[in-house]
């Protein structure tokens, strides 16, 4: 057996040396196959990255998010240096969509960018983590109250667990269990789990474009993703049309009774028509206003505080901006140049606010931004989605014969309502 | 003229096969180690003759991206990456405006609105025996 064991070890070396000619052959070869590198070295962070190389066609996001100030991967994750699209791929935040709230404190809060202070303005993170659009938490209270599950309507359960250190509102709770259906052994409380979460706002919507919506913060940041093909859009934006809130609200009713989601059987055709409830009434300005002309960053992205459903957050009211009859609606003079509106203003520029304008603001002091009080007591309002430009005045002065303590829309309803 | 032998032959081959592997794995490592993904941004720039830019003059560089001021007090500079997170500002009649954020600096590049909290940076700028101006961005 001596010979063999000569000629095996004689042979090995060759054997060996040939084998990593071919392995190193090859990998040279795949190498030479890999495209140039398009090397992008964003200010913000200083790192190289070959995104471009593959992604050179992507629009801008948003003017807020120039390419060669924040690059791709400070947002999405991902292997920066590989060229190879599935190494490249294989650790981004989210798939396409950084901003789904299972990822978005690394994404979009990272680096300070929108999960800072409340003092900054830069808590946005914490304010949609703990906002009743993220949480769900009214309809999940109301469920539970309802079927005889919890004894009250405060909410206990989120979609999430969440905890809030510091409660600055009177109807603030203290934290939130993620909520389970199963643990009730209630089959009522199943079907809803099973059939009636699709609407908050890291939910995967329901089949159909009518519902198409990314998750997360680009639920609402990234509208009409419908048209573009296979949903993938690069767009962020404060421009938001009713459209997309239209993608969860106005788009059919639970029945309680089989505890299921009953769809819209009719296709709106104009814009008043898109409203669902068929026995409501509506105001000029609620089918001719985009939702985000009136509603407030604070209504849509909660307050940082914990609610127990929409109606401890959402406290725009026809007085907001038209005022009663003893009092003008609430205005503010611009003279702090780090006014948050200006900011705003400048994420969606159609007014060019100055210091000195003086705009209204709401009950909590937000200002309406897109809105101005002219030198004759009205007001104007621009919306900021169409653009277009709605003179209004105060009820003040009018012969509106509203009663005081009626502030409540419906009450307005009653006789500025439009005919279906 | 000797024929080689069929030894000889498996022995060159061998050596040539180990040769080659060395000189491959050596060349990519080689090429390993000196990789650089990218060159690092140059901090010096030749911004020519200084008699280029005329007293009151105020000259946007967006490649750099700087400003070079020339008043009373000589050449200046003012870096163009906002303070913010380093969006590069627009050149207004009044000074300068970040696209990205709003923040707002005058001509001094002094902080008028945020959220930048510093004002726009200063350069360094110096002019050679033969009449060039430097600037220097680190």
């Amino acid at each position: 057996m001596q010979p063999d064991r000569t000629s095996a070890s004689r042979f090995f070396l060759p054997v060996a040396s040939g084998i990593l000619l071919l392995a190193l052959c090859l990998a040279w070869w795949m190498n030479s196959r890999q495209p140039t590198p398009v090397s992008l070295t964003p200010t913000l962070t200083g790192q190289p990255e070959y995104c471009l190389t593959c992604h050179a066609d992507l629009p801008e996001i948003s003017p807020s998010h120039p390419v060669q100030t924040f690059g791709c991967v400070i947002c999405h994750g991902g292997e920066r240096l590989a060229l190879n699209a599935d190494v490249a791929h294989s650790s981004m935040r989210g798939g396409q969509n950084p901003s789904d709230l299972s990822v978005v404190e690394q994404s979009c809060g990272g680096s300070n960018c929108h999960s800072g202070s409340a003092a900054d303005n830069n808590d946005h993170v914490q304010r949609v983590m703990s906002s009743v659009q993220s949480t769900y938490a009214g309809a999940i209270a109301s469920i539970l109250y309802t079927f005889g599950a919890e004894p009250d309507l405060t909410a206990r359960f989120g979609m999430h667990a969440v905890s809030d250190q510091v409660i600055t509102t009177q109807t603030g709770v203290a934290a939130l269990e993620a909520f389970d259906p199963i643990q009730y052994d209630h089959s009522i409380i199943e079907d809803f789990g099973q059939n009636c979460l699709t609407c908050h706002i890291n939910a995967i919507p329901r089949d159909g474009v009518q519902y198409a919506r990314e998750t997360g913060c680009a639920a609402c940041h990234t509208p009409d993703v419908n048209a573009f093909p296979e949903g993938q859009v690069h767009r962020l934006t404060t421009e938001i049309p009713y459209t997309q809130c239209n993608t969860c609200h106005n788009r059919g009713n639970y029945d309680l009774g089989q505890m299921t989601f009953v769809e819209r059987a009719d296709q709106p055709t104009t814009r008043l028509q898109s409203y669902y409830q068929p026995i409501a009434q509506f105001t000029r300005c609620e089918w001719t206003l985009d939702c985000v002309d009136c509603h407030t960053r604070t209504e849509a992205m909660g307050d940082d505080d914990i609610h127990s459903n929409m109606k401890d957050i959402q406290y725009i009211q026809c007085k907001t901006c038209h005022g009663t009859l003893t009092e003008l609606p609430q205005t503010k003079t611009l003279t702090d140049p780090n006014d948050i509106a200006f900011r705003l203003a400048q994420l969606n520029p159609v007014v060019d606010l100055k210091l000195g304008d003086t705009i209204l603001v709401t009950e909590q002091g937000e200002p309406l931004w897109n809105t101005r009080v002219l030198s004759d007591g009205t007001y104007e309002l621009i919306g900021k989605v169409t653009k277009q430009r709605f003179a209004f005045r105060p009820v003040m002065g009018t012969g509106c014969q509203q009663i005081p303590d009626q502030q409540a829309s419906q009450y307005c309803h009653q006789c500025h309502a439009v005919e279906h | 003229m000797s024929s080689l032998s069929r030894r000889d032959f498996l022995k060159l081959t061998s050596q040539a096969l180990l040769a080659a592997s060395g000189l491959l794995g050596l060349g990519g490592l080689f090429r390993f180690l000196s990789y650089q993904t990218g060159q690092p941004p140059p901090t010096k720039f030749d911004l020519g003759p200084a008699a280029n830019y005329l007293p009151g003059s105020r000259t946007v560089m967006l490649n750099i991206p700087a400003v070079l001021l020339h008043t009373e007090r000589g050449y200046s500079a003012l870096s163009m990456a906002c303070t913010h997170l380093n969006c590069t500002v627009d050149a207004k009649e009044t000074g300068f405006a970040c696209p990205c954020h709003g923040s707002k600096f005058d001509m001094q590049g002094a902080l008028l609105r945020g959220p930048a909290q510093k004002p726009l940076r200063s350069l360094r700028v110096e002019q050679t025996a033969e009449g060039k101006l430097i600037l220097y961005t680190d």
